[in-house]
C-alpha cells in the first residue's frame, strides 16, 4: 500500500546507529529498518494497517530530531538523519515498556499457542528485566471466548496493541471488534460475532497469544513445523502462502506477504485448503469399489480392468499448467476424448479484498493449453462429450482438490453414468460423491508438487511441493496413456 | 455585589472586569457593559492585525501546559477558504481547578466574543465548546448565551453586516479526564472513544475529522477580548517578560478563604495565601500543590518563597499549570494524598498507551498494598523508578501527570511516605494479630 505511493520517491540514504541504510523518502522510519533486515522491537505497528503509535516499543532517538526517544512507527525517512536504537536512554524506554507489557500478562506460555511466535517472548530475550519488580495481583480479565469464526480470545494475555480492531476497522470495515474499559482494565471484545470472510488475519496479526486459532491450537508446536511457500489455489486469486507441516501432517496455511496479489492477507476459505493433504481419507493408492466397499487393489490389476475400451477424461481447471502440458503431450486419444469441468461460479465476481466467484485456481492455464492442444475447454465442449459417452466408454475423472458446491458436482456425476467404467483421478477418497465411481487412482496433492498456475491477473503463481503424504508419485501425464 | 452594569472594571481585572455585575451572563446587560464592543471594532481590523496583537501579548496557553497563543495560532492554516474549525476546551476536569466553570457560569458572553475575534482572525466558520459533562448548569448557560448572540446577530450569517459566518455549538462531554487532553477532546468530539491521537500531526495541521482545528482554553479566548481592547502593551504591563498579563487561580484545600481569584502574574505565592485567601486553616502550613493535581508538590519552605509565574514554578520543579492551588495543612498525610492522586490517574488513564496503562495501576497497586498490610521500604524506591520510566513515554501526558507528582512527593516527603508505607503495615499486621 504505502510502497505504491513511495515507489517513485528517490531512495536517500541515512544512518541507523553505525549503518548506513537506503531507503525511499518519506518511507516509514521503521519500516524503512525493517526493510534493510534491522531488527526493531514492535507490537502495534503493522505494515498494512494504519499506525497506532500505542504500544511504545519502537523508539529511537534521532539527530537532528526531537530531543528524548520517540517511537520509530510514527516518522518518516529523511537524507541525512542519524537514527540511534541502542542509547542508554532508548534502552531502558524499551526494556521498561516491556516489563510494562508483561505487568499485567498472565506469562502462561507453557500452555500458551502462542509460544515460540510470541513477540513477548522474542523481546524478552533482548530486552528482558530478568528480575520482574512486578509483585502485585495482576489485573484478570476474560479467557477463552470464542468470538466466532474459529477465532478464540484470552483478554488477559493482550497486550492492547489494537492490531485487531484496526483490521476489523479498515480492511474488512465490519467493525466487530473493540475494546471497552479503560486504563488497565481495558479490554478487547466483540459486540457480535466475528462476521467477516478475513477473521483468520486476526489470529496471524496478533502478536501474542491473545488470539488463537481454534483450527490450529493445541496441535502442534510452533518449533515443530517447516514452512512451504506456495499459492492457495481456493480461487483465481492465487495468494501466497506459507504452509506448516512436518512428517506427522499439515498444519495450517498463512499468509505470505505479496505485493502484487494478496498483500498481508488471505481469506478463510484458503485456510482450510489443506485440510484433505494429510488428513483422513487420504488416497495413497489404487481402490476398487466392491458394493460401495472401496478394497485396495493394484495398479495393474486396475490397468488389466479397464483395457480394451475408450478412455475419456474429463480435467479439472485447478491443475498445474505442467500438469496440462504434460497431459497433452501423453494423451495418444481422439481429441474429443478430453474436456474440461470447471467449479461452479460462487458469490461476488470480487469481494473487494481477495475473494474471486471463480474457484478455479488454473481456470486462465487450463484454457490456454487446452487451446494449445487443440482441444475444447468450453462448457458446450463437455457437454457435447457428455452427450457422446457409451458403455464402452473409461471415463477418468479428475476430481478438485476443493469442492465447495458438492451438489454442482453431483450432477456432474450423474451425467458420466452412462459410461462403463468410471474412474476418479483423486487426492482422496473422502467424499460421498466418490460412491459413484469403480476406481479411485491416487493423485499427488497441490502441496506435493510444483508447478505453476495463472491466476485471474495472468499472472504465473507457483507451486511449491513440500513433503509427501501419498505413497504414490502418479500425475495426471501418467494416466494420460498408461494402458498401451 | 449589585452593581451597575456600566462598572466593569478593567482596572484591575482582565477576565474577571464583568464578573461583579450582577446577571451579566445575559445579554443586555453585558453589552450594557461594553461587551461585544471589542469584536465590533475587531471587524474593521485585519486577521493578520489581530494575531500580531495576540502574539504581542504574550499571553500563554491557559490549559496548563502555558504554550503561547499566538504561536499556536502562528501555526495555523491562513487559507481562508479552507475548512477549519475552533475548539473551545472547557472540559476542566483536573483536579483542584475550577476558574473556567467560574468564568463561563458567570460571564458566557466573554467566552463567545473572545471566541467570535478568534474565529474571524484564524478565518474559521465552525466551533464548539467542549465542556466538561458534569457542568450541566454551565452548559445550559452557554446554550442561552449562544441563542442570545444568534438572536443578536453576533453569530451565524453576516455577523455584524460582514461576509463572515460563525456557527458556534455546545458539546458535553461524558465525564472522562483524558479528553481535557486536547487530541483526545477531538477524538470524543467525533463520537469515537476519548483516546488521545498520535502527534506529529497536531490539531493545527489534522484536528477535527481531519482538517486544520485551532484549540485553546476558555481562560484563553476569554482573555482574548481585553487584549484587543486595550492592546499587547496594556496587557504585558502585568505578569513578568515571560510569564505576561493576569491569570484565575483556583484555590482549594486548608485555606481560609478559597474560591478563584485573577491576579497579575508573578504574585508570590504567599500574598495569594495569606492576603487573598486568609491564610492557612486548620493548622500551619505544610505543602502547596501548585498547579493541580499533577504538579509535583511544593514544600512549605518552597512556597514561601514561590512567585506564582510558569518560570518561577518551573525552576522549583513544579508547573503552574492550570493555576489550581492545593493548600495542605500539616494535619495532612502526604501518603492520603498520594494514595488519592494515584487513585485517580489509575482510573483515568485511557489505556492506549503501554507505559501509562501498566505504570499508573502499578503505582497504585503499590499504594494499595501498604493498606493491606504489605507495604515495605523498597517500595518508594519502586514507585520512583515505575513512575521515572512513564514518564515521556507515551502519546499524551497523563502517564507524566501521574508521575510527577509521584516523584515530587518521594523529593520533598520520602521520609513521611516510608511510614505511611510502613506504618499502614504494621497497624494492618498488628490488627490480624
Amino acid at each position: 500500500m504505502s510502497s505504491e505511493i513511495i515507489a517513485d520517491k528517490k531512495l536517500v540514504k541515512f544512518k541507523w546507529n553505525d549503518q548506513v541504510i537506503e531507503a525511499p523518502e518519506g518511507e516509514n522510519l521503521l519500516q524503512a529498518a525493517l526493510d534493510n533486515g534491522i531488527e526493531v522491537a514492535h507490537y502495534c505497528y503493522h505494515k498494512g494497517l494504519p499506525i497506532a503509535g500505542v504500544c511504545r516499543m519502537c523508539m529511537v532517538e534521532q539527530t537532528p530530531g526531537p530531543p528524548r526517544p520517540f517511537p520509530s512507527c510514527n516518522a518518516i525517512v529523511a537524507p541525512e538523519i542519524a537514527v540511534r536504537s541502542d542509547t542508554p536512554a532508548v534502552l531502558e524506554a524499551v526494556e521498561w515498556t516491556l516489563q510494562f507489557h508483561l505487568v499485567n500478562h498472565p506469562l502462561d506460555c507453557p500452555v500458551c499457542d502462542q509460544a515460540g511466535e510470541c513477540g513477548l517472548q522474542d523481546y524478552y530475550m533482548q530486552h528482558g528485566q530478568y528480575n520482574s519488580a512486578m509483585e502485585d495481583q495482576k489485573v484478570h480479565k476474560k479467557k477463552v471466548q470464542d468470538i466466532g469464526r474459529g477465532v478464540m480470545l484470552d483478554a488477559e494475555r493482550c497486550i492492547l496493541c489494537t492490531r485487531c480492531t484496526r483490521f476489523t476497522e479498515y480492511v474488512t470495515g465490519t467493525y466487530e471488534l473493540g475494546i471497552v474499559g479503560r486504563g488497565d482494565h481495558a479490554e478487547i471484545t466483540v459486540h457480535k460475532e466475528l462476521e467477516n470472510d478475513y477473521a483468520g488475519n486476526l489470529v496471524d496479526i496478533c502478536p501474542v497469544g491473545a488470539l488463537t486459532s481454534k483450527d490450529f491450537r493445541f496441535k502442534q508446536r510452533v518449533w515443530f513445523l517447516e514452512d512451504v511457500a506456495t499459492t492457495c489455489i481456493g480461487c483465481e486469486t492465487g495468494c501466497a502462502v506459507n504452509i506448516s507441516q512436518n512428517e506427522v501432517g499439515v498444519y495450517r496455511v498463512l499468509p505470505k506477504y505479496d505485493h502484487e496479489v494478496n498483500g498481508h492477507w488471505i481469506c478463510d476459505d484458503g485456510r482450510s485448503i489443506y485440510k484433505h493433504v494429510s488428513g483422513a481419507g487420504r488416497l495413497i493408492g489404487p481402490l476398487e469399489n466392491k458394493s460401495n466397499l472401496f478394497i485396495p487393489i493394484t495398479e495393474s490389476a486396475t490397468a488389466n480392468s479397464l483395457r480394451g475400451n475408450s478412455q475419456k477424461f474429463i480435467l479439472s481447471a485447478s491443475l498445474t499448467n505442467e500438469d496440462y502440458a504434460n497431459f497433452f503431450s501423453a494423451f495418444k486419444g481422439e481429441k474429443d476424448h478430453v474436456a474440461l469441468y470447471r467449479l461452479p461460479s460462487m458469490g461476488k465476481e470480487f469481494d473487494g479484498i481477495l475473494k474471486r466467484s471463480d474457484k478455479n485456481a488454473n481456470t486462465r492455464g487450463a484454457r490456454e493449453a487446452f487451446a494449445k492442444a487443440g482441444m475444447d475447454h468450453s462448457e458446450t465442449g463437455l457437454q457435447d462429450f457428455l452427450d457422446n459417452l457409451n458403455a464402452q466408454d473409461v471415463i477418468y475423472l479428475v476430481v478438485p482438490e476443493i469442492i465447495y458446491d458438492e451438489d454442482h458436482f453431483m450432477t456432474l456425476l450423474k451425467k458420466i453414468n452412462k459410461a462403463g467404467k468410471k474412474v476418479a483421478l483423486t487426492t482422496t477418497d473422502n467424499l460421498q460423491a466418490l460412491d459413484a465411481f469403480d476406481y479411485l487412482l491416487p493423485l499427488p496433492t497441490f502441496l506435493e508438487k510444483d508447478g505453476h498456475l495463472k491466476n485471474f491477473q495472468n499472472r504465473d503463481r507457483k507451486l511449491s511441493a513440500g513433503r509427501s503424504y501419498g505413497a504414490s508419485n502418479r500425475d495426471i501425464a501418467f494416466y494420460a496413456n498408461w494402458l498401451n | 455585589m449589585t452593581q451597575d452594569a456600566s462598572s466593569a472594571n478593567y482596572k484591575d481585572y482582565t477576565l474577571l472586569s464583568y464578573h461583579h455585575i450582577s446577571d451579566v451572563h445575559k445579554l443586555d446587560i453585558f453589552s450594557k457593559a461594553g461587551g461585544y464592543e471589542t469584536m465590533k471594532k475587531c471587524f474593521a481590523m485585519g486577521p493578520e492585525t489581530i494575531k500580531e496583537e495576540v502574539k504581542g501579548s504574550g499571553l500563554r496557553g491557559r490549559g496548563g501546559a502555558g504554550f503561547p497563543t499566538g504561536v499556536k495560532w502562528g501555526f495555523f492554516s491562513k487559507d481562508r477558504t479552507q475548512k477549519k474549525y475552533l475548539v473551545c476546551n472547557a472540559d476542566e476536569s483536573e483536579p483542584g481547578t475550577f476558574k473556567d466553570r467560574y468564568l463561563v457560569e458567570k460571564c458566557p458572553h466573554l467566552l463567545i466574543e473572545g471566541m467570535i475575534i478568534s474565529a474571524w482572525a484564524l478565518g474559521v466558520d465552525k466551533g464548539y465548546i467542549y465542556i466538561r459533562g458534569e457542568f450541566y448548569h454551565q452548559a445550559k448557560i452557554l446554550e442561552e448565551a449562544i441563542q442570545e448572540a444568534y438572536s443578536a446577530g453576533y453569530l451565524g450569517h453576516n455577523i455584524c453586516g460582514q461576509d463572515f459566518k460563525f456557527d458556534l455549538y455546545v458539546h458535553r462531554g461524558a465525564g472522562a479526564y483524558i479528553c481535557g487532553e486536547e487530541t483526545g477532546l477531538l477524538s470524543s468530539l467525533e463520537g469515537k472513544k476519548g483516546q488521545p491521537k498520535l502527534k506529529p500531526p497536531f490539531p493545527a495541521i489534522k484536528g477535527y475529522r481531519g482538517y486544520p482545528t485551532m484549540i485553546n482554553n476558555v481562560e484563553s479566548l476569554a482573555a482574548i477580548p481585553w487584549i484587543m481592547r486595550f492592546g499587547a502593551p496594556a496587557y504585558k504591563k502585568w505578569g513578568t517578560e515571560k510569564s505576561a498579563g493576569t491569570k484565575l487561580f483556583s484555590i482549594s484545600g486548608d485555606v481560609k478563604k478559597p474560591g478563584v481569584i485573577e491576579v497579575p502574574l508573578g504574585i508570590p505565592l504567599r500574598e495569594i495565601i495569606e492576603d487573598y485567601c486568609g491564610g492557612v486553616k486548620g493548622g500551619n502550613l505544610k505543602a502547596v500543590i501548585p498547579g493541580g493535581s499533577s504538579a509535583p508538590i511544593l514544600t512549605a519552605a518552597e512556597s514561601m518563597l514561590a512567585t506564582m509565574d510558569y518560570e518561577d514554578i518551573a525552576a522549583r520543579g513544579s508547573m503552574l499549570g492550570s493555576g489550581a492551588i492545593i493548600v495542605l495543612n500539616d494535619t495532612r498525610s502526604m501518603g492520603e494524598v498520594l494514595k488519592w492522586t494515584l487513585e485517580f490517574y489509575h482510573h483515568e488513564s485511557c489505556g492506549q498507551c503501554t507505559p501509562c496503562r501498566e505504570g499508573t495501576g502499578w503505582l497504585d497497586k503499590i499504594f494499595k498494598r501498604a493498606e493491606n498490610g504489605h507495604g515495605q521500604a523498597s517500595d518508594i524506591d519502586l514507585l520512583d523508578k515505575v513512575a521515572a520510566n512513564m514518564r515521556g513515554r507515551t502519546i499524551c501526558a497523563l502517564a507524566d501527570a501521574a508521575a510527577m507528582p509521584t516523584q515530587g512527593m518521594i523529593k520533598a516527603f520520602r521520609g513521611e511516605l516510608l511510614t505511611f508505607i510502613e506504618g499502614q503495615g504494621q497497624e494492618e499486621r498488628g490488627r490480624k494479630r
